[in-house]
């Protein structure tokens, strides 16, 4: 029943038009084969007669010769001669299009077509082709759109205030002016409208009282300075970001890491960041500031939107062009004010964005992944603990060079006498102590008798991409050893199990194995001497103690980095590897440094130790190990005598320590400060992740229409100057971001209008353009066009700065009028679209629940972190947001779905939202909270109650009649309680608390 | 250059007004409707008042049993004698990659025995022996398909029209379109046990006001309705002399803001929470329904008690005007390897998670027709059988079947269609739908009309698009309409 709708990307007919056929026997083929069915089975549609009806579907008439060379939307509906390349083959054989729809036609007679087809499909019907609507999109005249020209820049002489701008409209409509707000009334819009929040009755009281003309202003200074903004207006941008905080689908995944691109808007616009950079970040921060958890939470924007937790094979493509369609109306909606969403699958119906640009703005996010990275939460920290941990180990190295110059040679002297002699032999493995050790994916821990254990992650598991191997996601182990002995002949590693390790290890997969890719050693002198050079060792397997069938110990020395020595049916136990080196390592004149690398597949080692035997082929790890401490003695004594250069007495420390208390002393000092150099603190961030294919146009977006691969692009009619690629060799998406941002050639003139209409919106509760998200023809036009090209091109003129531009528009006599309403302006202009008032407005559900909070006195004003659920007195910016659970409260007051961008509020008002001011038990809790606030002494004063009441509450004192009504109701309350007793009455003043939350004036801010 | 005409009929008021009256709630003065171009009203639009459909519809409420996880079509209402005789032979044309897992390829039959019934001679398994009697008034759709193959998306697109999230649900729309025949009552409720997989982006309201979101109701915690109780200490009174104040001070400061309609409606709502306290409870009281009534559900036979009490409450709901009631089956007995949130999943026990599923919902659903009827309200009332798609004629492992949105079976019964209809059908396997096939968007066309409502016209428009349940498909099945 579903009719595929024939749209293709060239509307274009490669057909001659049908000459007359001389062949009658084709005709014939028609008129029995063909004819019949078309009648039956295609005109209801497809047919002058369908279109008479209203019946016509994808613009094809199939009635007439001419109506089947004209194809319809999808284009050529055959190719005369070649049914294998006609489309109308493929939706006879239900091969990407279904025809008929009412169920497919016999073999025999879908045969007959193609025949028909490949005779020349000769066709002796009359009728003309049937003129078709079409549009075709002009770039040029699309240019002429208000919204797509270049920002009019501001003469000098053209110095005009908002007010002037809005006065002008005014008066042109023969409205008036509104007299100033009062000060209760100015201040409690201004903190609600910057911060979120009530002002406290001080705040109220010392505005009220403050008599300088700046008075205002400096109230507004001090708010936008204030990190309240940053949560209040945070939230705003966090809308038009979908935001959210899980995959949403099947099993709605929640991403701990999420919550980082939230404190990064909230940051970033308390830093009053320039808007062009806050774009850029959002959109490439990751590549701009490649190691910086800023950039990578900044692109958190890209990737916020919803992804299925479960894919399947038939389903896994269409959900990437899903992904990047989601980034694209993001982009789109949030920062140009465009729908692209429509024009993945046919050209823009109303704006001029042919398909070609949705699909060269995809192929710029084409390696854009979800996915989470590790990151150090703070890199400044970490750079200074760095540096001071530098700077605190330079004398600790001193004092041991000093040692080594002037203690150690008589120590080692004394020693040598008196002790070498009684040491054990050398025995045939030597456990070898590390020196240096570090990894891509942990920390490694040195334990005594050599033991390297794991210490921890640096960077977690990055989601698989099906087919591909990801980049960056392998363990390498960098480890050095030295020695001075020579002749070494075997090297072995063990792989110890220990129960802290995921099924006891010995590999830190999840299923205690591990896979070793390669193993690399490479010799190079310790103190190089002339003509000493660092070579690579080749390793011969000699044998493993275990290893999985079929992927032995060979695999990890055959060069190749794709076969691996793996142990994982064969983990959960302790293992050793024995290798020979090809020819023994003769060791250098003044000591050797072994390198030791470890490539694994995935994750590395829990516990490994690294020995190295002398024995010639010693071929089995049977025997004693022992320290290599002894062997490093013996080698130096004899190579050295007792005059040593001082490099090796250096070294000479490390080998002495186990025997000399002294020289312990002061190594380990060197030793034990460098272990415990700082780490970064890291954090999971959900951001951008490597990956990705290359994007192929998609005929009416299906992915099993593939016409060609798309090349990086931008949308042609923001464009000025030559036609423009995005230059891939930096990156595309910086080049998308650069051009974004561009006010002389790129999109920047709409960036600006869309960002400076956005911040008047919610100042005044509309937008001079009423639909933030949509500047295209669907939209509505400016109220005071000039009025935003003013506010825009000061935006770009002032450095994109947010800060300044909300500083013009609240000092403004528009922003500080009064709500109040006056009979001859509302009958001009009943919907107040020239700002003849201030039109009161309900607060937002976020703003509720915090004023409750904050009236109640136990508002936790802790920033950022992760997020909370709402038992938390935290600002309900920080409240979790997982797609399928979102928090009743939030939704009840219209906080909107998080899966598309969404650039204005609906303001509800329905019983449920009473049913949870009058009954639910977080207003009543705040309800007595507030009380035991205004009535701490739970006295009996019930006037003085009353009046702090409305302080708090609604920044004004009550009037007379809302007294004397409030206080019958105390009245009433406490006689059916108790009478005037201090706990009746305390009762009956938490019921009067209650009440002014009811109220439409806790809600409603004039 | 551009097209000004928009094809969609759109007739919102102004957007300004529409956003700053949006969702007024119950019980305003004014009736404009949103839907019929009243443009010039200024003054308030109750969204949820009555609204004229577009033309008559002879349905007035729905009630959808979701059957969740997705039956088996082979194995509940679509007879496949052909897939009986070839056990275990390779099934031609099969693809195992349909659902989530791998097929066999090799043809499963039904474990189930099978007998024809009624005037029709439907023919029925044996899961059913009490929905078996019914079956002259159901109109089966055998070849229902879409394009999604695992859970939350299929349910998705079978509730919202099309895949991806955040966009209104069938429930919603209606309500949008026809508002509500109780203001005392939420116009669209879903009954839940274990929430369905895709949770309540299946009951979504999307970019749609939210007077047009849907009540969830959890069986888990006896439907009970947040913060509907009055606080344990307050009395009658205290309250009544709490709202009237409320009342009278909202009202002096509504009067001086004589252009904020929304003042108007949050007096009002106060009012209508008040009698909501009183009106859900006495709804959602299945002790005021007779024994006889309760036995003829089956609320206490403890293999059907949840689903039972699901579809008494949606009787009660439909009757006190409620426009759509949408009961997601949850598990029935806690042995037969079903999972919670999919109860209908047989990837590996066919047999006994179709027979324990049939035990759960047969009776009750059998007895939600009967009650129906007798009350008259089913000519008033669709009924709608059917889960997020259906499953593979082959078999996953031994005797399990996999997800396949290629051709499954609903059944609608009541107002509007024509009884013992069997429209469309799948192969002669009951693998994928050949004739007359049936997208989601054509069933929402028909549902739509069935309710008055011509599905090209019932749009809203969000970020620049005017926006339809059925996308840019959908034909209203005619052939089934009575």
């Amino acid at each position: 029943m579903k009719h595929p709708l024939f749209l293709g990307l060239v509307v274009s007919c490669l057909l001659a038009p049908v000459g007359r056929s001389a062949d009658n026997d084709g005709k014939h083929f028609f008129e029995t084969k063909i004819r019949p069915v078309l009648v039956d089975k295609c005109y209801s549609c497809h047919s002058v007669k369908a279109r008479d009806a209203k019946k016509l579907k994808g613009q094809l008439y199939l009635d007439s010769a001419a109506g089947i060379a004209a194809g319809g939307e999808s284009g050529a509906v055959l190719v005369k001669g070649k049914s294998k390349e006609s489309l109308l083959m493929k939706a006879l054989r239900f091969d990407g299009m279904e025809m008929p729809p009412s169920g497919k036609l016999p073999e025999t007679v879908i045969d007959d077509f193609a025949k028909w087809i490949d005779m020349g499909a000769p066709d002796p019907r009359t009728g003309d082709a049937v003129e078709k609507p079409k549009r075709e999109i002009s770039i040029d005249e699309g240019k002429k759109w208000w919204a797509f020209q270049p920002l009019r820049p501001v003469p000098p002489a053209y110095t005009k205030t908002i007010d002037q701008y809005i006065h002008e409209a005014q008066k042109a409509k023969g409205l008036t002016a509104n007299k100033p707000a009062g000060r209760e009334k100015l201040i409690r819009r201004v903190y609600f409208d910057l911060i979120g929040l009530p002002p406290s009755e001080e705040q109220v009281a010392a505005f009220v009282r403050d008599p300088s003309p700046t008075a205002f202003e400096k109230v507004v200074d001090e708010l936008l300075a204030s990190p309240g903004y940053g949560e209040r207006w945070g939230r705003h941008w966090l809308d038009v970001a979908r935001f959210a905080e899980s995959g949403g689908y099947e099993f709605d995944g929640f991403r701990p890491g999420a919550y980082h691109y939230r404190d990064w808007v909230i940051r970033a616009l308390n830093a009053d960041m320039p808007y062009t950079q806050f774009v850029r970040m959002q959109l490439a921060g990751d590549v701009l500031e490649p190691d910086d958890i800023e950039g990578a939470a900044a692109t958190g924007f890209l990737v916020a939107g919803p992804y299925p937790g479960q894919i399947t094979a038939k389903t896994v493509e269409r959900i990437r062009y899903d992904q990047l369609d989601d980034m694209l109306m993001t982009i789109g909606g949030s920062m140009l004010g465009l729908t692209l969403g429509c024009v993945r699958c046919h050209e823009h119906k109303y704006d001029p964005i042919p398909q070609q640009d949705y699909y060269a703005l995809a192929a710029a996010l084409a390696k854009t992944v979800h996915g989470p990275r590790t990151l150090d939460l703070d890199p400044t920290v970490t750079r200074q603990a760095l540096t001071k941990h530098a700077a605190d180990h330079a004398p600790l190295v001193a004092t041991l060079k000093a040692f080594a110059a002037k203690d150690l040679p008589a120590r080692f002297d004394a020693w040598r006498k008196t002790e070498l002699a009684k040491q054990p032999d050398t025995p045939r493995w030597q456990s070898l102590e590390p020196v240096t050790f570090v990894a891509d994916r942990a920390f490694l821990k040195e334990l005594p008798t050599g033991i390297l254990a794991f210490d921890g992650t640096t960077s977690p598991a990055q989601r698989r991409q099906r087919g591909q191997r990801p980049v960056g996601t392998d363990e390498h182990y960098r480890l050095t050893f030295h020695t001075h002995q020579k002749n070494l002949t075997s090297l072995r590693l063990d792989t110890l199990t220990e129960k802290s390790l995921p099924q006891r290890g010995p590999g830190l997969n999840p299923d205690g194995g591990f896979q070793l890719a390669e193993v690399i050693v490479t010799a190079r002198p310790l103190h190089p001497q002339a003509n000493e050079a660092a070579m690579v060792v080749k390793l011969k397997p000699v044998s493993a103690a275990f290893a999985d069938e079929g992927q032995p110990l060979a695999n990890a020395v055959d060069g190749k980095p794709g076969t691996v020595w793996m142990v994982r049916a064969t983990a959960k136990k302790d293992n050793a590897a024995i290798f020979d080196f090809e020819r023994p390592i003769l060791g250098f004149a003044n000591g050797t440094e072994l390198f030791v690398e470890l490539k694994f597949r995935e994750m590395g080692l829990g516990r490994l130790r690294v020995s190295v035997s002398t024995e010639p082929a010693p071929a089995t790890w049977a025997g004693d190990t022992a320290p290599q401490h002894v062997a490093e003695l013996r080698a130096i004594a004899a190579a050295h005598g007792a005059k040593m250069p001082s490099n090796v007495l250096e070294s000479l420390a490390r080998w002495l320590a186990p025997f000399d208390a002294e020289t312990a002393t002061v190594f380990h000092a060197v030793r034990d400060h460098a272990a415990a150099a700082p780490r970064p603190k890291l954090v999971e961030v959900y951001t951008t992740i490597n990956g990705g294919q290359d994007v192929f146009f998609l005929r009416r977006g299906e992915v099993d229409a593939k016409n060609g691969k798309a090349e990086p692009g931008i949308v042609q009619v923001l464009h000025r100057g030559p036609p423009k690629k995005l230059d891939v060799a930096t990156d595309a998406r910086v080049a998308l971001a650069d051009w974004m941002t561009d006010v002389d050639y790129g999109a920047g003139p709409l960036l600006a209008r869309v960002i400076a209409n956005r911040i008047w919106q919610h100042h005044f509760g509309d937008g001079l353009v009423g639909t933030p998200n949509d500047f295209g023809v669907q939209g509505e036009k400016p109220t005071h066009p000039e009025l935003l090209e003013h506010l825009a091109a000061e935006l770009v003129r002032g450095g994109w700065k947010l800060k300044a531009l909300h500083k013009t528009i609240l000092l403004s006599a528009a922003y500080r009028q009064s709500h109040e309403i006056t009979e001859a302006n509302r009958k001009l202009d009943p919907d107040n679209l020239y700002l003849w008032h201030f039109k009161p407005r309900r607060l937002e559900a976020e703003t509720i629940r915090d004023s409750l909070l904050a009236i109640g006195g136990n508002l936790d004003a802790k920033l950022y972190g992760p997020s909370v659920l709402d038992n938390s007195t935290r600002r309900s910016v920080y409240l979790r947001v997982k797609r399928s659970e979102l928090i009743p409260i939030m939704t009840l007051f219209d906080a909107p779905e998080p899966t598309q961008s969404i650039g204005e509020r609906v303001v509800t008002t329905v019983p449920t939202q009473a049913l949870a001011l009058m009954n639910s038990p977080f207003v009543r809790q705040q309800a007595e909270k507030f009380a035991a606030r205004i009535n701490p002494t739970k006295s009996v004063d019930v006037d003085a109650a009353i009046d702090r009441g409305y302080r708090a509450a609604y920044g004004r004192a009550p009037t007379e009649g809302e007294r004397t009504k409030m206080r019958t109701f105390i009245d009433q309350q406490r006689t059916a309680t108790g009478g005037a007793t201090p706990a009746a009455t305390h009762a009956a003043i938490v019921e009067f608390c209650h009440v002014l939350f009811c109220l439409n004036e806790f809600v409603y801010v004039d | 250059m551009f097209n000004y005409n928009s094809a969609g009929g759109l007739a919102l008021p102004h957007r300004r007004r529409f956003l700053q009256e949006a969702g007024l709630g119950f019980g305003s003065v004014a009736l404009a409707s949103l839907l019929h171009g009243d443009t010039a009203a200024a003054a308030p639009v109750d969204q949820l008042a009555q609204k004229p459909p577009h033309f008559p519809g002879k349905v007035k409420s729905i009630i959808w049993l979701f059957m969740t996880g997705g039956p088996s079509q082979v194995d509940t209402w679509d007879y496949k004698p052909e897939l009986q005789k070839r056990d275990g032979q390779p099934l031609a044309g099969s693809d195992p990659k349909t659902g989530f897992f791998t097929t066999s390829g090799k043809c499963l039959k039904s474990p189930f025995k099978w007998q024809q019934h009624g005037q029709s001679g439907s023919w029925v398994p044996e899961i059913f022996p009490h929905l078996s009697k019914h079956v002259d008034k159901m109109c089966f759709l055998h070849s229902m398909y879409l394009k999604q193959n695992n859970h939350a998306p299929a349910a998705i697109e079978l509730m919202c029209g099309t895949n991806r999230p955040g966009l209104p649900a069938l429930g919603s729309w209606m309500v949008y379109g026809l508002g509500t025949q109780n203001q005392n009552l939420p116009a669209y409720v879903v009954l839940h046990d274990t929430r369905p997989r895709g949770d309540d982006q299946i009951w979504s309201s999307g970019f749609l006001p939210k007077s047009y979101q849907a009540l969830a109701l959890d069986a888990r915690r006896k439907e009970a309705i947040d913060n509907l109780a009055r606080d344990g200490k307050h009395t009658d009174a205290q309250q009544r002399s709490q709202l009237d104040l409320i009342r009278q001070l909202n009202q002096e400061h509504a009067d001086v803001r004589p252009t904020q309609a929304d003042l108007a409606a949050r007096i009002n709502s106060y009012e209508l929470a008040y009698r909501m306290q009183m009106a859900a409870p006495e709804a959602l009281d299945l002790t005021r329904e007779s024994k006889k009534t309760h036995e003829l559900y089956g609320l206490n036979t403890l293999a059907c008690s949840t689903f039972a009490r699901q579809c008494l409450l949606a009787r009660r709901l439909v009757e006190r005007g409620v426009r759509f009631v949408q009961i997601f089956a949850g598990k029935g007995t806690s042995t037969d390897g079903s999972v919670n949130d999919v109860p209908w999943d047989c990837h590996t026990e066919l047999d006994t998670n179709h027979r324990s599923c049939g035990l759960h919902t047969d009776q009750p659903a059998a007895a939600l027709l009967a009650d129906l009827q007798n009350r008259g309200l089913l000519d008033s009332t669709l009924v709608i059988w059917g889960g997020e798609f259906g499953r593979t004629s082959d078999s996953q492992g031994a005797k399990g079947r996999d997800h396949n949105p290629n051709g499954f079976t609903i059944w609608l019964a009541g107002a509007g269609v024509k009884g013992g209809l069997h429209y469309g059908a799948t192969d002669d396997f009951g693998y994928k739908a050949t004739q007359n096939k049936v997208h989601v968007n054509d069933l929402h066309a028909t549902l739509l009309h069935l309710l008055g409502l011509d599905h090209t016209k019932l749009t809203a428009r969000f970020n620049g698009r005017d926006f339809r349940l059925t996308d840019v498909g959908g034909e209203v099945l005619k052939p089934i309409l009575s």
